[in-house]
């Protein structure tokens, strides 16, 4: 989509993430059966504003481990990371407390990004209603579906409209309907001048992306 | 400052959410106190010590208030490091994300002691009633620390509960008059903790080393706690 390309040239010039050449090993055991995997062996990224890319690779490649690094869950053995401005983050298994209704997970979020309550209020309205589960706001997550769990997972990195938004495999056990509306709110969270990488495997939204990066033996490479 | 108070208040309410937790609360003071004693008094006979039946029940406060302690200290951690991670990274901090789940702890240590030191007083009368409830306050410090240590330590939450066990019941059975001394008896991180508790029950004073002993370990404890609570949400940046 040649159109869309030329749009996040024009409007964003401005680099939100920036990798270049990181490398990440897990170690694993004592030493005389110690393991290591080398998992990523020079990975580099781009994102400006304005761009919605893609991050795909099979299981195991290194794709979530990549985004950890980027939100300083995990450490780095070597490379190079620079960010700008606030960062939303989607975990692949949503990361939230069972025994916590979803409204009571927007307060501490609330709390954690800083926001003022009139725009926490606003902020958690508009996303209940756009993912469609306001009917379970009171509701302790131990007791909702994978998909509605997966929607707060969403939410929660989505309501301080952070500038990069990281996105693992956000709509896993959506149903149809909840996964096209995902799809439009990225797109126009985009048009906003969020940058936002997203990994998925699904090839199909391929002509909704900017750019797709392809991480292959711990490298990654842009894929036309 | 506020922000760790109000994460504190959700942190403790997300674990008296749990039935079975507030049961256990009260249930396990009560029956170290009313039946643990027993059985504590005949291991020490059994050990070579000399544990009187009025001392096994005052110091079976202590260790219930510590067992449970460790259980809270521990699962304050397990439970959902990775979203207490998640909101220490969104910006609260892993500083505030520690002093919130240290609150959650303290205060679930506090009821734990509160229920532990009333069984106590019903069940056999405590001479030195206010010496005896700092000495009880120390276990909880103590096992607080324990089980955040090893909250930190071990991931598996068998592997970490056991491990907690395991150092709860090394505590108890060399503790003091359960074994003709030595050995392991000297190092025990409640050593002046259960002799003031003793001596508190029977109406003996203490001697100060004892109390500045306790003191020591017990806040240190609450150091320990605090580092591994801020070790698990901090970030690797
Ligand atoms: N904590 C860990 N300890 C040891 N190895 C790990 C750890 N986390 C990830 N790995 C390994 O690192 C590699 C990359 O894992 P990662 O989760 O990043 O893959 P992924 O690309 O996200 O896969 P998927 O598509 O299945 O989500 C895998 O081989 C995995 O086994
Ligand atoms: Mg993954």
């Amino acid at each position: 989509m040649p159109k869309r390309t030329d749009l996040a040239a024009a409007t964003g010039t401005d680099v939100v993430l920036r990798m270049k050449g990181v490398r990440k090993s897990f170690r694993r055991g004592l030493p005389p059966r110690r393991r290591e995997i080398r998992v990523l062996k020079g990975a580099d990224l781009e994102i400006r504003r304005a761009e919605l890319v893609g991050l795909v690779g099979e299981n195991g490649s290194g794709k979530s481990t990549l985004m950890q690094i980027v939100v300083g869950m995990l450490s780095r053995d070597a490379g190079e990371v620079s960010l700008r401005g606030r960062i939303g983050y989607c975990p692949q298994t949503p990361m939230v407390w069972e025994k916590l209704t979803v409204a009571e997970h927007f307060a501490l979020f609330a709390r954690a990004y800083g926001l003022e309550p009139t725009d926490a209020r606003q902020a958690e309205g508009t996303l209940l209603d756009e993912l469609q589960f306001e009917r379970y706001r009171d509701v302790r997550v131990e007791e909702l579906s994978g998909g509605t769990r997966q929607k707060l997972n969403l939410a929660l990195a989505l309501m301080h409209r952070p500038d990069l938004l990281l996105l693992d495999e956000p709509y896993a056990g959506f149903d149809w309907e909840t996964y096209m509306r995902f799809w439009e709110m990225s797109e126009r969270l985009r048009l906003e001048g969020m940058g936002i990488l997203i990994v998925s495997h699904l090839l199909a939204e391929r002509e909704r992306l900017d750019r797709i990066y392809n991480l292959f033996d711990g490298r990654t490479e842009v894929k036309e | 400052m506020s922000g760790a108070v109000e994460v504190g208040g959700a942190f403790l309410r997300e674990q008296l959410r749990s039935p079975l937790n507030v049961a256990l609360l009260f249930a396990i003071p009560v029956f170290f106190v009313l039946i643990f004693a027993g059985v504590l008094g005949e291991f020490a006979a059994a050990l070579g010590g000399d544990l009187a039946e009025q001392a096994a029940t005052s110091i079976s406060a202590g260790w219930a208030a510590a067992f449970l302690c460790g259980a809270l200290g521990f699962f304050q951690l397990h439970s959902s490091r990775e979203a207490d991670r998640r909101l220490a990274g969104a910006g609260l901090g892993a500083w505030r994300v520690a002093g919130a789940r240290m609150g959650s702890a303290l205060a679930l240590g506090a009821v734990a002691s509160l229920i532990a030191y009333l069984t106590l007083l019903l069940r056999s009368g405590i001479e030195h009633p206010p010496h005896a409830a700092v000495a009880i306050l120390f276990f909880t410090a103590i096992y607080i620390g324990i089980g955040a240590l090893c909250g930190a330590l071990v991931r598996g939450s068998l592997e970490g509960s056991l491990l907690v066990v395991l150092v709860f019941s090394l505590d108890v059975f060399s503790g003091p008059a359960m074994t003709s001394g030595g050995g392991l008896a000297d190092v025990t991180p409640t050593r002046d903790a259960a002799n003031l508790l003793i001596a508190a029950g029977s109406g003996k004073g203490s001697p100060a080393g004892e109390w500045f002993g306790a003191a020591a370990v017990g806040v240190g404890a609450l150091v320990v706690a605090l580092l591994a609570f801020w070790t698990v949400a901090r970030s690797r940046r």
